[in-house]
């Protein structure tokens, strides 16, 4: 009940507000770009239908490649469990993540069976080497981890072991639960793994270099009892959105042209509530491109809500994600 | 530049095609709802009945059960399972132990008043009639808490089915799964709708049955009525 409360209200909210600002908005547009500019409004939300994401030309975001963590004894116990696991990495490429997500947010498939399909297509599993036990794997409570914990669950059955897919929640719960044994295997993000387990906030050791990030990773996934296999092509990085109404007006296409047009700090930025102290959120557009908020509101992270307020002119600015389901590649 | 593409496939809040393909899936999270459900009610009841017990005895006590079951209540739900999850882990143990927690407030407190309402001059008479403080408790005093008893079983199971949503935090939330799944998976309408209306349905009947069973125990309030 009270998840819901915690969902619906600002749902309601975002509803609300948009009746109301639909008209103002629009009106605003109307106006045309010159007068906008002169008024030290210029980048204030623009409502419309369609999302453009702005390029992050300064590379911003880390290589939050899609990589399996495995709990070290039950990696060590069973020789077959990486490599299997290694096995979907080499296939999944960003392009076939987009995709699956794309199957079961936007087509409406289970995310078992866009999962089996494309095994079944993309998959050498004939040629895997043979395990047997059971494996749990963990498959948080987000469609693109599930899609991930059924294609390891697939593909480790189909190298002897059998596999369940247990749904989780949060990092903070989940990671415990793999290092305790309760689950054997979780997809993960390798940068943001990789600084979770480092833990210390002020500190970077993830970087948007793939090998740099696993060499850091490496020696603090041994502390804490974790093993990981490779890591995919496949990256879901945070991404930036504005309408294409409001990219038109402004004539940007990047996040540094953003910066350049929007010294007024007249920008409203929307995103999950830990943006504006997570560093690949507000901070680092602040501090890598020099963007100047008037202020933040709290939504999803890159869901249903976040891209509603972009599209109703709540916010000038929102999150998304790279592998978002309806991002066209 | 990438487009963000916003014809999505039909998301209608109605979808029998979806309940039909994944029915299984619906029936598991539904077997889990009720097994969390009808296990936190049934512990908390086991453990509301000796602390209402003990609440009656005396005025010094009453204040501390009562403060203390009230107390846990405020513990916000999300945050009772985050603190219980390192201990017992992503187990269904995890939510039971916040439900059944949060179940005490009610049913101690029915419990406790029920007890209470048991007329003095009943008890007189029964003791005057031979009985034991033991035979007092089970024969006379229970049957007659029991209207009392079952109001706070009812208002606990409804609470509960709609808190057991919560367990989504550990993946062990029942009908709450479809509904965060469906919140994740691009605002996808149709489990969102299904666990909402499930666990509303659910309350409804397990209320029903409750109410059927209340019926069923105290005879003697509709042949009084009657």
């Amino acid at each position: 009940m009270r998840t819901r409360i915690r969902y619906i209200v600002p749902l309601a909210l975002v509803a609300l507000t948009t009746a109301a600002c639909g008209e103002s908005g629009s009106s605003g547009t109307g106006g045309g770009a010159d007068t906008t500019q002169a008024s030290g409004n210029a980048c204030a939300p623009v409502p419309g239908d369609q999302l453009v994401v702005l390029e992050d030309d300064q590379g911003l975001q880390n290589a939050d490649n899609l990589i399996p963590a495995v709990n070290a004894a039950a990696a060590e116990a069973n020789p077959a469990l990486v490599p299997a696991l290694d096995a979907v990495s080499e296939a999944l490429t960003l392009e076939a993540l987009g995709n699956l997500n794309v199957a079961v947010d936007v087509e409406r498939q289970s995310p078992e069976d866009a999962a089996a399909a494309w095994v079944e297509e993309n998959v050498d599993t004939g040629g895997l080497e043979q395990g047997s036990g059971e494996i749990v794997v963990g498959g948080g409570n987000f469609s693109e981890p599930t899609i991930l914990a059924n294609i390891y669950a697939d593909v480790l059955e189909a190298a002897g072991f059998s596999a369940t897919v247990q749904p989780t929640g949060n990092r903070e719960l989940y990671l415990p639960a793999l290092q305790r044994g309760e689950i054997q295997v979780h997809p993960e993000y390798l940068a943001t793994v990789t600084e979770f387990l480092e833990g210390d906030e002020a500190t970077q050791v993830a970087s948007s270099d793939v090998d740099e990030t696993v060499a850091a990773l490496t020696p603090l996934a041994e502390e804490a009892g974790l093993v990981f296999g490779e890591p995919s092509d496949a990256a879901n990085q945070n991404a930036f959105a504005v309408t294409r109404e409001f990219a038109d007006d402004l004539g940007v296409t990047t996040l540094s042209e953003l910066a350049d047009a929007c010294g007024d700090g007249s920008l409203v930025l929307g995103g999950p509530g830990e943006c504006p102290t997570r560093p690949f959120c507000q901070p680092g557009l602040e501090d890598t491109y020099g963007l100047d908020f008037a202020g933040f509101q709290e939504f999803d992270a890159g869901g249903p809500l976040t891209k509603a307020a972009i599209q109703q002119g709540e916010v000038s600015i929102g999150l998304v994600f790279t592998t978002d389901g309806s991002v066209a590649q | 530049m990438e487009l963000l593409a916003v014809d999505a496939a039909p998301n209608p809040w109605f979808d029998p095609s979806y309940v039909t393909s994944n029915w299984d899936t619906i029936m598991g999270h539904l077997g889990e709802h009720v097994r969390l459900t009808v296990g936190a009610v049934v512990l908390g009841s086991l453990l509301a009945l000796p602390l209402a017990v003990l609440a009656r005895r005396s005025r010094w006590l009453a204040g501390p059960v009562l403060g203390l079951s009230t107390l846990v209540y405020t513990i916000p739900s999300l945050a009772m399972f985050a603190f219980v999850a390192p201990i017992t882990g992503l187990t269904t143990t995890t939510v039971l132990i916040g439900l059944v927690l949060y179940s005490l407030v009610v049913l101690v407190r029915n419990f406790l008043a029920g007890l209470q309402a048991v007329p003095a001059d009943v008890r007189e008479a029964a003791r005057g009639m031979g009985y034991g403080s033991g035979r007092l408790f089970w024969q006379v005093e229970l049957p007659l808490a029991v209207p009392a008893f079952m109001a706070g079983l009812r208002i606990a199971t409804v609470s509960t089915v709609a808190l057991v949503t919560v367990g989504v935090i550990v993946g062990h939330g029942g009908l709450g799964q479809l509904i965060t799944g469906g919140f994740n998976a691009n605002f996808y309408r149709a489990p969102i709708v299904t666990g909402a209306l499930g666990c509303v349905l659910l309350a409804l009947l397990a209320d029903l049955l409750l109410a059927g069973a209340e019926r069923l125990l105290t005879p003697w309030t509709r042949r009084a009525a009657t």
